[in-house]
């Protein structure tokens, strides 16, 4: 295994403390005052130049938000958020659109070429039809560059910003905006939805494959700013597409928060696979800082014969709670999750997923490997339902932990509700540290505890590593390494 | 939500007939004091709700909206032979035997001849004669601080089995603990029974709650069960709770294992209209064993809930659980079974699989196995699985000339089999399949 050795090296290069991604870039950038009430909320509307009914449904977002309180039951336990100490908006300064690469902030590249996004590769590979990606960068909370527009839109895909859908395409913003995710559906995602600054907003036509993968990087910049990203992806009829998100976040002292809202709809026989690699900044080794990932992602396979798949691997964040979900209701539709948590130092995984059958004939999968390792605390969380009326449907599930440390905690709270007696539903998980005799077996022939780890971990893994695309592939074994950095021994 | 919640009608009652039964209730100074506060602590707390996380699927408040009297001084016409035609399968056990009759102790119902190494007492009558010391250690629990059901249960206790086995002493027979509903009218009846079980010894313990055929349906039995054993010992500890489909059943086992201890716990449920069936089991000591199965039975609207906790609370300790369900018409079955590893609780190792068989298109069943986990050398895991009868394995029995309702019946017993095995004394066993037999032939009719 190729990439046991990368992983060794990166281990040896980076630390806890010194995290990869952990820089900051001094670009002037506009800010909406501190603190978060009505004018807030307009500011941000106003400044992007919103209609009038998205003002409205942002304030009434607000006013849900206001009433509503922050949620307690995850596993997880952080010092109380003081919303009103945050800033809600901040865009870089240069927000005209530039035409091109060169037009852009050279520091803004540079810090893109510190998150290793191969921009300038990508025009360069754009002549290569097998692997593709278009990257829509979201810095802090405007998208600034967006690549590969003319060739989506020869294919009649629409893939931009959500602020330029909503001038673009307000029809099917309005249509679909909130039809998976409502305002008032949870306490951060209330809160998104009456402040997002930006996000991605993906169309797919009936009848189209995408042509590429689809790409964003979404990146936490300037100090104080929570981060509220809205992503819209519509895969119209017997469409396909697949969307890669990937996350970094510089180093800071104080919490960041970040509470993003993900809606995916397909229609009849269409499919959606996103992928999801985040890595944000998990706190210094004493568990100070780092970041808070509230997020809200929801799937809805409206359509008969959809399919809707989430492939994610959290390694980042001091603070995971996240729940990619899939609403079965078209019949014959299909829901997946497969995920990776590795949580390292004093990280907290609170993460799962939802599958919800109510169409006939619905099938499911759930396969979610937690690593813990330090002193952090990785939880599995799930629902599988059956509706009364759905009849048929399928689920299975297995979530392994495994435990590396006596001080780390790996815990599986799944709740599985069959109201329909024609269910089928199977749902196994186990806990179990790594095997002292396959460390032995690696050490016997010649491998160092850490690489054996390595090797056994990635082994581990791999039913969910297979779902990845390539272009995350390399990525996240490295990730996986890197995270479980001083953990042995 | 900070909105007052409105008490219903049937808090309102359960914390107001307080003050009239008090006085009658068993117990002195410490055991009044003991049950003034777990009244004033269900007050507060007010029936449990789908708003407290544990109780998710049983929305107690929500269920339980008429009120009964609580029963403290009921006085049963009975007989031996009304008993045994009310044990049924029962009556058949080897056992000895301390009898309750809607919540009070009955002499002439009970028989212990030979039992020998062993003290059975009336919880009712040593609350009333024990000093304050033994008062107060009889009304505490090592239950859960916030379960309304079990401050209910502390506050209202009129009686139940104190049973003490000796040290090193092997009980010959099984002992009995019989609870029994008689009479024309629904009562909130509460029983405790505090059983402890010394270093080495062995002992079989058979719990059963069953209705005098004839008498009313209705009911609410909130019953508790500490059990504690020492070092080495040897625990079968069965309970049946076989009604006629209408009654409340509200249980709590408390257990608590020495170090090698091998306890093996087993309930059946069936006929109750409501059953809540809570089991927290702690190891005290290293190396101990446990197995806690059960086997439900649903029909029409019954609703039964099991919700256990498995407290590895010390190394090299073992658990095991098999919960199997078959639930018929619009049956509801629930399964909560959680195992906690705490922190340097090494070489735990625990198995849970919940496993329920549909039978109707409207019968429902949710589980949620839990597992949480704060060491690293452990091997846990869980499963559970919902599905109907297997048309495959149907399609067999009957391609060999067997009838499709004599196939089903095949199938659904070798199901409920599987969890009838673990129970170790054959005696009881049998007692058990029987029960489930009966419960099945009335299957479709």
């Amino acid at each position: 295994m190729a990439a046991v050795q990368e992983t060794i090296e990166q281990v040896k290069k980076i630390d806890v403390d010194q995290y990869k991604y952990g820089f900051e870039t001094a670009i002037e950038s506009v800010k909406a005052p501190k603190g978060l009430d009505e004018s807030t909320v307009r500011y941000i509307s106003a400044r992007k130049n919103e209609p009038e009914w998205m003002l409205e449904w942002r304030l009434a977002a607000f006013e849900r938000w206001k009433a509503m309180v922050e949620p307690t039951w995850a596993k997880v336990s952080y010092p109380k958020i003081d919303f009103q100490d945050l800033y809600y908006y901040s865009a870089p300064k240069s927000t005209e659109g530039p035409k091109s690469l060169d037009e852009i902030d050279p520091k803004l590249l540079e810090t893109y070429k510190k998150l290793g996004i191969p921009l300038k590769e990508q025009e360069i590979l754009a002549g290569v039809q097998s692997s593709r990606v278009a990257v829509d960068a979201v810095f802090d909370s405007v998208s600034v560059v967006t690549t590969f527009k003319a060739e989506l839109k020869k294919a009649g895909v629409i893939f931009c910003s959500i602020s330029e859908a909503l001038r673009e395409h307000p029809e099917l913003v309005k249509k679909y905006l909130g039809s998976v995710v409502p305002q008032s559906d949870n306490f951060y995602a209330a809160l998104n939805a009456a402040v997002f600054s930006d996000g991605s907003f993906v169309y797919i036509p009936p009848n189209t494959r995408c042509p590429m993968e689809l790409s964003t990087y979404f990146r936490i910049n300037e100090k104080n700013t929570g981060q509220f990203e809205r992503t819209l992806i519509i895969a119209d009829k017997g469409s396909y597409v697949s969307y890669l998100e990937g996350c970094t976040a510089p180093s800071r002292d104080e919490n960041q928060l970040h509470a993003a809202v993900v809606e995916l709809i397909a229609h009849d026989d269409a499919e959606i696979k996103y992928s999801t690699v985040q890595n944000w900044y998990p706190g210094d080794k004493d568990g100070k800082g780092g970041i808070y990932n509230f997020v809200t992602k929801r799937g809805d396979c409206r359509g008969r014969n959809s399919k809707i798949s989430w492939t994610q691997v959290e390694t980042g964040s001091a603070i995971t709670w996240k729940y990619p979900s899939c609403i079965l209701r078209g019949d014959n539709s299909r829901g997946e999750f497969y995920s990776i948590a590795v949580s390292n130092g004093h990280q907290q995984v609170d993460s799962g997923t939802k599958m919800i059958h109510l169409g006939k004939n619905t099938s499911s999968r759930i396969i979610s490997k937690g690593i813990a390792a330090g002193f952090s605390q990785n939880t599995y969380r799930g629902l599988v339902s059956a509706h009364r009326k759905a009849t048929g449907a399928r689920n299975f599930t297995a979530c392994d932990s495994l435990l590396i440390g006596d001080k780390c905690g790996a815990h599986t709270v799944p709740y599985i509700e069959a109201k329909n007696s024609s269910a089928h539903f199977e749902h196994e998980a186990t806990t179990s540290k790594i095997s002292d005799d396959m460390l032995f077996y690696c050490r016997q022939r010649g491998l160092s505890e850490e690489e054996a780890v390595a090797l056994v971990v990635n082994g581990f893994v791999r039913d969910v590593l297979q779902q990845l695309p390539m272009e995350f592939l390399a990525e996240t074994q490295k990730l996986i390494g890197i995270s479980l950095e001083g953990s042995v021994g | 939500m900070n909105v007052a919640i409105m008490k219903t009608k049937a808090e309102q009652a359960l914390s107001e007939q307080f003050e009239r039964v008090a006085a009658k209730l068993p117990g002195g100074a410490a055991v009044a004091e003991a049950r003034r506060e777990a009244i004033g602590k269900f007050t507060a707390l007010g029936l449990p709700s789908r708003r407290v996380e544990e109780w998710k699927y049983t929305d107690l408040r929500n269920v339980l909206k008429e009120p009964l009297a609580v029963g403290v001084e009921d006085e049963a016409k009975l007989t031996v032979a009304d008993l045994i035609v009310a044990l049924g399968p029962l009556a058949h056990l080897d056992s000895v035997r301390i009898t309750f009759v809607n919540g009070r102790h009955r002499r002439d119902l009970s028989n212990l001849d030979g039992a020998e190494g062993i003290e059975v007492a009336s919880l009712g009558a040593t609350l009333t004669s024990a000093q304050d010391k033994v008062g107060s250690a009889l009304a505490r629990t090592t239950g859960p601080e916030n379960d309304a059901v079990l401050a209910l249960n502390t506050a209202y206790m009129t009686d139940g089995a104190v049973v003490r086995v000796g040290d090193g002493v092997t009980l010959g027979k099984p002992l009995l603990i019989v609870n029994l509903r008689a009479g024309a009218e629904g009562r909130f009846v509460a029983t405790r029974n505090v059983i402890s079980v010394g270093k080495g010894a062995s002992a079989t313990i058979v719990e059963a709650y069953v209705g005098l055929p004839g008498s009313t349906a209705e009911g609410q039995h909130n019953a508790a069960t500490e059990l504690s054993a020492g070092d080495n010992a040897k625990v079968t500890h069965v309970k049946i709770a076989a009604d006629s489909g209408k009654a409340t059943h509200l249980s709590n086992w408390m257990v608590g294992l020495g170090a090698e201890t091998d306890y093996r716990g087993f309930q059946l449920t069936q006929g109750t209209g409501l059953a809540r069936n809570q089991i927290f089991a702690t190891y005290h000591g290293e190396g101990a064993k446990l197995d806690v199965s059960g086997l439900f039975l649903g029909r029409a609207s019954e609703h039964i809930d099991t919700t256990l906790v498995v407290d590895h609370a010390v190394p090299h300790c073992q658990s095991r659980e098999l919960f199997k369900g078959v639930l018929d018409g619009e049956a509801r079955g629930i399964f909560q079974g959680k195992v906690i590893v705490r922190p340097d609780a090494q070489k735990s190792d625990g198995k849970q699989m919940a496993q329920a068989l549909m039978l109707s298109p409207d019968c429902e069943f949710s589980s949620k196995p839990e597992l949480e986990i704060y060491a690293d050398d452990v091997v846990c895991g869980h499963g559970s699985t919902a599905a109907e009868l297997d048309n495959d394995l149907l399609f067999y029995l009957r391609a060999r000339g067997i009838p499709l309702a004599e196939a089903r019946s095949m199938l659904i017993e070798s199901f409920a089999g599987e969890a009838l095995d673990r129970i170790e004394h054959e005696g009881v066993r049998e007692v058990a399949a029987e029960f489930a037999r009966g419960w099945l032939a009335k299957l479709g009719k």
